[in-house]
């Protein structure tokens, strides 16, 4: 073929394909989620990960032996510290508390020693400390206390009455199929604002043993797990990323908890007008079952070494709720997109927990699940040795899958996703040090215990109470 | 979306490569200098290596990490000179 004939083909062949390419276009910016003004992140559009290519038949994490269920009196830090705090007497020590919450502590005395730490120990320093230099924490606090202004009450009664409809001749209607019924609930929790949806049939092993108080449940005995709580449905939001970015004391969970909480109940709301029972478990506290395991069936993520799933849209910042229901659905499959590998060498939020709470060994059998071990007790320890927001989350704003959706990060995900030889994690951790490095964890502790009340990322400007308010 | 992130913007950059591409024609044949297949293909890895390393070190930038930014700018760059001598010695071969 000569020059020029060789050029008039392809420029005919270019007109097909540049033709081709402007159809595609135009149909994908027809209903592409940006145009949807307003509803943008309602329409789905980003839950963009292909789960199916990633799709296993068994979870990333393994059963290795007899599991036993978690009693979240005892085993939840947030439920035995109120108890502990309310009965403690020094001169009778475990003696003072009640029975099960006595012989708990007795036999992880360690535990104990953390928990009591809080009150003996960093109380004092964190107010001392807080009248000193949380001012700077000002606007930040009012962000987190307005997300959380608006806070849905659940239910105080058992599952067998708060999970079904209100309305006793509500009927169950038919549904034509499981895959249109999940096709519709997850259409429907994007609009209610959920970014990531997952379904998956209960795991039993997943409910608490005793589930935590204040849920229409009598704690005080062994938890049946209702046998109308047949699938699990996943919810949920990531939160704002630039006050993510400067935890442990600008960031807040209130914002994601509030949201993923109001998206839990609506969506119940709306499975309950159809006839069937629903009920969210949400955060802050008012679960009955462990959320990460049911992540990780559902196919939303899979858990890190810090015990939190890390999703392939928004590394580990995702804040999720369940809703159990009995409406029958497909469930999804769980997702193997190698952050075992990756979490195994990586290990950058070990280096960076202030507390020292994550584990830079390998993973043991804990309740017959082999996992990495996490210390909640001293995580919990932190919390109150920082100022600003409540909590801390500098594992979730440290974790490499943590970041914005742009094209450097989500070309790291598809290499680390693809590559099967390990080289891209090690390339890509190294990376992480070097370009994303943290402060040193000493320094974001109060000055009180040594530290500095450093942030992993300075604030976004609008959390900069300096720049607004005389302090 | 700003002009910067649509698709028009990769339009425009569409034909300013294009309009790249005959100007470096042009130019080697001024030079006399014969550009076989694997020449080109030498050429555009080199201008990916290139644009990535501007586009990284002002994404970097734009997300708040200067850090990222600086480090990755400096190592990206040399990477981009090295590679860039490399080639240019390599394609400018007159057979």
């Amino acid at each position: 073929m000569d020059r020029r004939k060789f050029l008039k083909t392809s420029g005919a062949a270019g007109a097909v394909a540049g033709s081709v390419g402007l159809g595609f276009f135009g149909y994908e910016a027809g209903r592409d989620p940006d145009s949807y003004t307003g509803w943008k992140n309602r329409e789905g559009g980003f839950q963009t990960f292909n789960r199916i290519k990633w799709a296993v038949e068994k979870p990333t994490y393994q059963k290795t032996g007899p599991s036993r269920r978690v009693d979240a009196r005892t085993e939840v830090v947030f439920s035995r510290i109120g108890p502990l705090f309310r009965n403690w007497k020094e001169e009778d020590g475990t003696s003072s508390l009640p029975e099960y919450l006595k012989k708990f502590y007795d036999s992880n005395p360690e535990v104990l020693e953390l928990d009591l730490r809080i009150k003996k120990e960093l109380f004092p320093k964190l107010r001392k400390d807080r009248e000193k230099y949380n001012n700077q924490f000002i606007l930040a606090e009012a962000w987190s206390d307005a997300m959380g202004a608006v806070w849905p009450e659940h239910s105080q009664e058992p599952p067998e009455i708060a999970d079904f409809p209100e309305r006793k001749d509500q009927k169950q209607l038919t549904m034509k199929s499981p895959e249109k019924t999940s096709k519709l609930i997850k259409k429907i929790a994007h609009q209610l604002g959920s970014t990531l949806v997952g379904i998956t049939k209960l795991n039993p092993d997943w409910v608490y043993s005793h589930p935590m108080r204040r849920r229409g449940i009598d704690t005080d005995k062994p938890f049946e797990v209702p046998k109308h709580w047949k699938y699990a449905i996943v919810v949920g939001v990531p939160m704002s990323w630039d006050p993510m970015f400067a935890n442990p004391n600008y960031g807040t969970s209130h914002d994601a908890y509030a949201i993923s909480r109001i998206i839990s109940v609506r969506l119940s709301a709306f499975i309950k007008q159809l006839g069937y029972a629903a009920r969210p478990h949400t955060p802050g506290t008012e679960y009955d079952l462990m959320v990460p395991p049911i992540l990780v069936d559902a196919g939303i993520g899979e858990q890190g070494r810090h015990s939190i799933v890390v999703t392939p849209e928004l590394g580990s910042n995702f804040r999720p709720a369940i809703i159990t229901t009995n409406i029958p659905l497909k469930p999804d499959k769980p997702i193997d997109f190698g952050v075992q590998d990756f979490c195994k060498a990586c290990k950058v939020c070990a280096e960076q927990c202030p507390s020292g709470s994550i584990t830079k060994g390998d993973k043991v059998e804990i309740r017959g699940y082999k996992r990495y071990p996490f210390n909640a007790a001293s995580c919990h320890n932190f919390w109150y040795s920082k100022l600003g927001n409540m909590g801390c989350r500098v594992c979730i704003s440290v974790c490499p899958y943590t970041r914005k959706a742009n094209w450097v990060h989500k070309a790291a995900l598809e290499i680390t996703a693809h590559d099967p030889t390990g080289l891209a994690d090690k390339a890509l951790t190294a990376m992480q040090k070097i370009f994303y490095p943290g402060p040193d964890p000493q320094d974001y502790f109060i000055p009180s215990l040594g530290g500095k009340n450093a942030s992993y990322r300075k604030p976004p400007w609008w959390l900069r109470t300096e720049d607004f308010i005389d302090i | 979306m700003t002009f910067f992130t649509g698709g028009f913007f990769w339009f425009i950059q569409g034909i300013l490569i294009t309009v790249i591409v005959l100007a470096f024609r042009a130019w080697m044949e001024d030079r006399n200098v014969k550009m076989f297949w694997w020449k080109w293909l030498l050429w555009g890895v080199w201008i990916l290596t290139a644009g990535f390393t501007i586009a990284f070190i002002f994404t970097s930038l734009g997300e708040g990490e200067p850090t990222a930014a600086v480090k990755g700018g400096i190592i990206f760059s040399l990477i981009t000179i090295i590679s860039g001598a490399g080639i240019w010695r390599l394609i400018n071969k007159k057979n």
